[in-house]
C-alpha cells in the first residue's frame, strides 16, 4: 500500500520504471504494457469465437426459417434497441477517451470518462431490464415458455397458460342439453361445401378457452380467448387405420386439430376434435379416411371413453346434430389445461377463395418456365400482407427466435455487467492517481474489452431488431 | 519516458511514450460517424429493397461500424501488426465456422421436413446411397 501511496504522488523512484506498478519481472514499462496488450488481444480473439457459436445458431435458424424472423422481430422494440446502440457507442467513445486522458495524465478527465462509461453501461442494463420484464410479463420467452398473449402485431391470442388478462364473452352452457342456453357460444356449423372436401367451406374453427363454473345445474363458461385452428393432426382413430384403441397413448389415440400457434397440441396430452358426417361432408379428408356417421360418432366416443379409464373424466363430449350431419366435439384434458377448452366455429356461406396472406407464398411456388406473371396475384399490397401476418398467430417454432434472442442478448448483457465492475475498479484506481503515462495498461485493456462488447451489439442490433 | 512534450502535441496522433494516443479529432469523428451510421441503419429498414438487400445493407453498415471501432477506438490502425493478425484470425475462424455449418445445413434441407403439412417435393433422380 505504501507503494501505491507513492504512485499517487507520481513519484519516479524506480529508475526507468516510472510507475510503482511496473512489475520487477518486466524490463520496463513498455515491456509490461506490450505483454498485457498481447494478452488482451488474445482474450478478445477468444471472445469473437465465443460469440460466433451463437451467431452460427442465429444464421442457421434464420436460413431455415425466414418466416419466423420476419414475424418475431416485430415483438422487439426498435426504439429501445436504437437507444441502447447509441448509449453503447457513446460509452465506447468515453472509454476510448479515458485511455487518452490516462496517457496524458489528465486525471479529472480520466475520472469523468470512466464515470460516464459506467453510467452508460448501467443505462444500457436498465433499458434491457425494461425489455426483459416486458417479455416476461407477456410470456414472449424462450423454448416452451413462449406463450404470448398477443401476436407480434398486437392482436390477442389464446394462450396455453390461460393467464392473459381480460375475457371476451360469457356463455351459459347447459350440460343436459349439450348446448349453450345463453350467449353465442357453441354455434357449431357445418362444412357446407360438399364439392371441396378438404375445405371447411368458409368455416373458422376455434379452440376456445375459458373457465367453467357451475350454477343451478347449469355451467357458466366464461371465454377468455380463442385461437383459430388451422391444421389437422393425423388421426389414427378415425383415420385409415380405423377403429378405436389403435394406440394406448393418449396423444396418439385421439384425433385432434392443431393450431399454428400451438404446434404441440397433439403431443401435449390434451385433445379435441370436430367431426362432421352426413351427405354434406361425407367425403374424406385427404389421406385420413372417411368421417363417421352421427351414430358412429356416439359409439366411438363411448368406446374411447371406456378405453381412457381413469382419464375418462377429462373427456367431455357433445354429439350435436344439425340436419343430416353430426358433430363430435371433445374438450381438453383438464389435468393438463388449467381452463376448459371448447371448440367453436363460425361459418359463412361459401365465399370465393381468399388470396393467401402468406408473404412468402411466392417463394414456395416459383414461376414456371416461360411464365412471366403470376395469375393468382394477391389483391393485397405488401404492407397489407405484412399487417395480416403480424396480426395472426406466430408461425411454428417461433419460440426458437426468442431462445436465440435471450441467449445472445443475455450473454452480451453479462458482458456489460462485467464491464461495469471492471470500470468501477478503474474509477477507484483513477481517483487514487494510479494511472500515469507509463502505466495506463488497465484502462487501455478494459477499454478494448468494452469496445468488443460494443462491437457485438453493433451486429446484434440489426440482426435482432431491424429485420425487414 | 517522454512526458515533457505531451501537452504540446495534444491534438496529434502520436506515440506518447509506450503507446499511440488517439487525437480528440479522431475520437469525436469516429463517435460521430458511428452515431450517424446507427441512424442510417434504422432508417434503411423503413425502405423496402427486398428482404435480402435490406439484410445486406444492414450488415454492410454493421461491418463499416465495426471497422471504425476496431481501427480507431481500439487503435488497431496504429497498433502492432501482430494484434491485427490475432484479431483477423479469430474473424476468419468464425467465418469458417459459419460457412461450413451453412454448407452442411444445405445437405439436410430435403430430409428435414420443417413444414409437415407441405412436405417438399421429392427430387428427381436416384435416391442418394449414403448420408
Amino acid at each position: 500500500m505504501s507503494e501505491q501511496a507513492h504512485a499517487a504522488h507520481g513519484d519516479d523512484h524506480g529508475g526507468h520504471h516510472g510507475s510503482v506498478f511496473i512489475q520487477h519481472h518486466y524490463d520496463d514499462a513498455q515491456h509490461q504494457f506490450d505483454s498485457g496488450k498481447l494478452g488482451i488481444w488474445l482474450f478478445l480473439a477468444q471472445e469473437v469465437l465465443f460469440f460466433s457459436a451463437l451467431f452460427v445458431a442465429y444464421i442457421l435458424y434464420r436460413h431455415h426459417h425466414p418466416e419466423i424472423y420476419a414475424y418475431a422481430h416485430k415483438y422487439l422494440d426498435v426504439k429501445m434497441g436504437a437507444i441502447n446502440t447509441a448509449v453503447l457507442i457513446f460509452s465506447s467513445l468515453t472509454a476510448a477517451w479515458a485511455v487518452r486522458a490516462a496517457q496524458l495524465r489528465q486525471k479529472k478527465l480520466l475520472v469523468a470518462c470512466l464515470a460516464a462509461t459506467i453510467a452508460c453501461a448501467c443505462g444500457f442494463l436498465v433499458v434491457k431490464y425494461f425489455e426483459y420484464t416486458h417479455k416476461v410479463h407477456e410470456k414472449i420467452l424462450f423454448g416452451r415458455y413462449f406463450d404470448p398473449c398477443v401476436s407480434s402485431g398486437g392482436t390477442p391470442l389464446l394462450t396455453r397458460s390461460n393467464e392473459c388478462p381480460g375475457s371476451k364473452s360469457s356463455v351459459i352452457w347447459d350440460k343436459t342439453t349439450g348446448g349453450a342456453s345463453s350467449g353465442c357460444f357453441g354455434d357449431v356449423a357445418l362444412d357446407v361445401d360438399a364439392g371441396a372436401p378438404h375445405v371447411q367451406a368458409d368455416c373458422k374453427v376455434y379452440e376456445v378457452q375459458g373457465t367453467e363454473t357451475t350454477k343451478d345445474g347449469k355451467v357458466e363458461f366464461t371465454e377468455k380467448g380463442r385461437k383459430e385452428i388451422t391444421a389437422r393432426c393425423f388421426d389414427p382413430v378415425f383415420g385409415p387405420a380405423g377403429g378405436v384403441g389403435g394406440s394406448s397413448s393418449n396423444a396418439q389415440a385421439y384425433p385432434c386439430w392443431k393450431t399454428n400457434a400451438n404446434p404441440h397440441v397433439c403431443k401435449g396430452g390434451w385433445f379435441f376434435t370436430w367431426h362432421c358426417s352426413g351427405p354434406l361432408c361425407a367425403k374424406p379428408f385427404a389421406g385420413e379416411g372417411p368421417y363417421p356417421t352421427q351414430a358412429a360418432c356416439k359409439e366411438q366416443h363411448a368406446a374411447k371413453k371406456g378405453a381412457l379409464g381413469s382419464q375418462g373424466d377429462a373427456v367431455l363430449t357433445e354429439c350435436a346434430t344439425s340436419g343430416a350431419s353430426g358433430f363430435l366435439v371433445e374438450y381438453g384434458d383438464h389435468t393438463v389445461r388449467k381452463g376448459d377448452v371448447r371448440i367453436a366455429s363460425e361459418c359463412k356461406t361459401p365465399a370465393p377463395p381468399v388470396a393467401s396472406t402468406d408473404p412468402f407464398a411466392d417463394r414456395v411456388k416459383p414461376l414456371a418456365l416461360g411464365q412471366t406473371t403470376t395469375t393468382t396475384a394477391p389483391p393485397l399490397t405488401h404492407a397489407d400482407q405484412k399487417a395480416a401476418m403480424y396480426a395472426g398467430p406466430p408461425p411454428e417454432h417461433t419460440n426458437m427466435f426468442f431462445t436465440i434472442y435471450f441467449a445472445m442478448t443475455g450473454l452480451h448483457g453479462v458482458h456489460v455487467l462485467v464491464g461495469v465492475f471492471v470500470f468501477i475498479w478503474l474509477l477507484i484506481r483513477a481517483t487514487k492517481g494510479h494511472f500515469t503515462p507509463d502505466y495506463f495498461g488497465p484502462v487501455d485493456f478494459a477499454a478494448l474489452y468494452w469496445h468488443i462488447v460494443d462491437l457485438i451489439w453493433i451486429f446484434l442490433f440489426p440482426l435482432l431488431y431491424l429485420i425487414h | 519516458m517522454a512526458t515533457a512534450h505531451h501537452d504540446a502535441h495534444d491534438d496529434h496522433d502520436d506515440h506518447h511514450g509506450i503507446a499511440h494516443t488517439a487525437s480528440v479529432k479522431v475520437l469525436l469523428g469516429t463517435g460521430g460517424a458511428l452515431m450517424m451510421l446507427t441512424l442510417v441503419t434504422v432508417l434503411a429498414t423503413r425502405v423496402d429493397f427486398g428482404t435480402n438487400i435490406n439484410l445486406a445493407v444492414a450488415m454492410l453498415i454493421a461491418v463499416i461500424k465495426a471497422t471504425l471501432v476496431v481501427l480507431f477506438f481500439m487503435h488497431l490502425k496504429y497498433d502492432k501488426v501482430f494484434h491485427s493478425v490475432i484479431f483477423l484470425s479469430a474473424i476468419l475462424a468464425a467465418a469458417l465456422f459459419v460457412g461450413f455449418t451453412l454448407m452442411d445445413s444445405g445437405q439436410y434441407q430435403e430430409t428435414n421436413i420443417w413444414d409437415t403439412d407441405n412436405p417438399p417435393i421429392a427430387p428427381v433422380g436416384p435416391r442418394p446411397t449414403s448420408g
